[in-house]
């Protein structure tokens, strides 16, 4: 491997993950970078900015302040933007530049907090991590100040976890899961992190069981599995699948188990080969796989999510596009992002299916919401068409 | 738990202090882990008989992911565990970030909590140039700083700068100032100069080295002085070193 992308994108990054976990959730969200990039992560990478306010700043780190490692002025100005706008939180993270200068978040979050009276996050990303793991990093850092010492009043009672545009798309999919949910009976406590609040997240310990929809939903599932003894569910309830995960759901609210119910697809050698986040991924090779009878198999390039995966998928620590391009070649069919066609072989079968990590806005409007409604109605199952990628 | 940070001018010592320190802890009974903080990747030479070991950082280089604890650390005369961050040729790269990711490497993999470790040793080079040289004053890492410097004017300058670095980082919870080492070079005005420093930043003088061939002589044989020539009076001022630390810092956390 050598970790090289030519020809298609790269995933979002760790800074763009913690500011889409915290997008709704009344903080302020400070990235360290230079003027400009807020561009990066917050309309390249966040499909809600043109509708929705939310509080995500720039330090507008400079040449000079970079080599004198002056922090003062970084602290004066969150100080400042903190007493007009009164978040009700503060996350500090970073980007390449000062990962590079090796800038202390916990210690900048700590003399924040007591400039301000407010709770700062100190939240080291690097800008060089994947989405997921500056997603993770964000709740599991806000789980552990804000979360209440509550417990389930019912067995009935579930959280969402894991969810962000950048795995979900902007298609009322978590209603689609809050109406599916409730419809079976089941109350929806909390979702993590789409149309959620601060208030939501407090109570999250009040469900009988999680349901991890993303794989940076884990960190979470896990902190609030060692404190409140929660168990958590892998997968996201499309297609016919859904009814798998709802049952799922029911049995570890039970039982205290986690289960990982989209690990049940064939793996190893099937016909179709489903590129993408793990959880979404297998989710959608079960789903695939009763709406076609043909096995599939996961390849998730995002190093997170193991859970979820089947014996014989493949889980890489970096992204690599020769590596991409060789498991693309050994598919019968292929469901990925449309960005990923260059490195697919002319005439295999392709299912575009947009990822907004992966392609930001581009296919935004195309990527369909598939909870708990066959997958027929959303594509083309026959897989007829090829594409026009390079041989 | 003792976590002391040794800096200081580059030259003065700080290596021969660190590792002769580490030894007498360790005859004391402590279970030690030097950590060398430099790209010439050689604190702990003179605890393993002259050989080098394969730094973290080079070991990220080779394998990777894939680089465990074990590939990185070796156990020293008298049973100091030892390591290197290691960090790029001179001319290229960035050191400073390099020793952060080498720290945080040995952080990941509980070497203290695996190995029942008591004493961590971090030998810094030279001066706090940037911000990955203040990653061993960090929380998490020491918890005091030690350094090592002569009466020489340089010497005191680069002691001085340190500890104004300490100094500045309060509020932060990081590392707070232990004392000051003094290897002798026996200038005028020496104990008054290091007095005065001391001092200046209300810190204590722990020990005072004599100017002696016997350090040299046993580093030659690949060893440290306290190990070499135990009979040696430098020796016991290292020995003496070594019971200040302790009486000073051994009770926090234990």
């Amino acid at each position: 491997m050598r970790n090289t992308a030519c020809s298609i994108p790269t995933y979002a990054s760790d800074t763009s993950g913690v500011c889409s976990a915290l997008y709704e959730l009344g903080g302020m969200t400070v990235v360290h970078d230079s003027s400009g990039c807020n561009s990066t992560y917050s309309t390249f990478d966040e499909p809600r900015w043109y509708d929705r306010e939310s509080l995500i700043f720039i330090t507008g780190l400079t040449e000079a302040e970079a080599i004198f490692g002056r922090e003062d002025r970084l602290l004066d100005d969150v100080a400042a933007a903190a007493a007009e706008f009164s978040p009700a939180f503060i996350a500090l993270c970073g980007s390449p530049m000062p990962f590079i200068l090796g800038t202390d978040y916990a210690a900048l979050a700590g003399e924040l907090e007591e400039r301000c009276g407010l709770p700062v996050l100190g939240l080291p990303t690097t800008g060089i991590r994947t989405y997921l793991s500056g997603a993770d990093l964000a709740w599991t850092a806000l789980l552990q100040r804000f979360c209440d010492d509550v417990r389930p009043a019912s067995a009935v009672t579930i959280n969402i976890l894991g969810a962000t545009p950048l795995d979900l798309g902007l298609n009322g999919s978590v209603d689609s899961m809050k109406a599916f949910f409730e419809g079976r009976g089941i109350t929806v406590n909390a979702c993590l992190a789409m149309g959620g609040s601060l208030a939501e997240l407090r109570r999250l310990g009040a469900a009988a069981a999680n349901l991890v929809v993303a794989s940076s939903g884990i960190g979470p599932a896990l902190y609030l599995k060692r404190r409140f003894g929660t168990p958590f569910v892998a997968g996201q309830p499309i297609g016919l699948f859904a009814e798998d995960v709802l049952a799922a759901l029911v049995r570890a609210a039970e039982s205290g188990t986690d289960m990982s119910p989209c690990s049940a697809h064939h793996g190893g050698e099937g016909d179709i080969l489903v590129a993408g986040e793990a959880v979404a991924a297998a989710s959608l090779a079960c789903a695939l796989e009763r709406e076609t009878g043909r096995a599939c198999r996961v390849f998730c390039p995002l190093g997170r999510g193991g859970e979820a995966l089947a014996a014989g998928d493949v889980l890489l620590d970096a992204e690599d596009e020769e590596r991409a391009a060789e498991l693309f070649a050994g598919a019968g069919a292929i469901v990925a992002d449309p960005l990923y066609r260059p490195v697919c072989p002319k005439g295999t079968p392709f299912l575009p299916l947009g990822h907004v990590a992966f392609s930001g806005r581009c296919h935004l409007g195309t990527i369909p919401d598939m909870t708990a409604r066959p997958l027929a109605e959303a594509f083309d199952l026959s897989f007829g068409k090829s594409h026009g990628g390079k041989a | 738990m003792i976590k002391l940070a040794i800096y200081g001018k580059g030259g003065i010592g700080k290596s021969t202090v660190c590792a002769n320190l580490a030894f007498c802890l360790a005859q004391a009974g402590r279970r030690v882990l030097q950590i060398g903080c430099d790209p010439k990747a050689d604190s702990t030479i003179a605890l393993r008989g002259g050989e080098r070991l394969l730094s973290v950082l080079e070991g990220m280089r080779q394998k990777g992911l894939s680089l465990a604890a074990d590939d990185v650390l070796r156990v020293g005369a008298g049973g100091v565990l030892c390591a290197e961050t290691g960090g790029p040729v001179p001319g290229m790269g960035c050191a400073g970030r390099g020793i952060a990711a080498a720290l945080e490497f040995l952080e990941k993999q509980d070497v203290c909590g695996r190995f029942g470790i008591d004493t961590v040793l971090y030998d810094v080079l030279g001066d706090v140039v940037c911000g990955g040289f203040a990653v061993p004053m960090r929380k998490g890492f020491a918890r005091h700083v030690l350094i090592v410097t002569s009466g020489e004017s340089m010497a005191v300058y680069a002691a001085a700068n340190i500890a104004m670095a300490v100094r500045n980082f309060r509020g932060r919870g990081y590392a707070v100032m232990g004392g000051f080492v003094v290897n002798r070079r026996d200038v005028p005005d020496e104990d008054e100069r290091v007095n005065t420093l001391a001092a200046d930043f209300d810190a204590p003088v722990l020990a005072e080295m004599e100017r002696s061939s016997a350090v040299q002589d046993a580093e030659r044989l690949g060893r440290t002085v306290t190990e070499a020539f135990p009979d040696s009076p430098v020796a016991g001022q290292f020995r003496a070193l070594a019971d200040a630390v302790r009486t000073r810092f051994a009770a926090e956390g234990e």
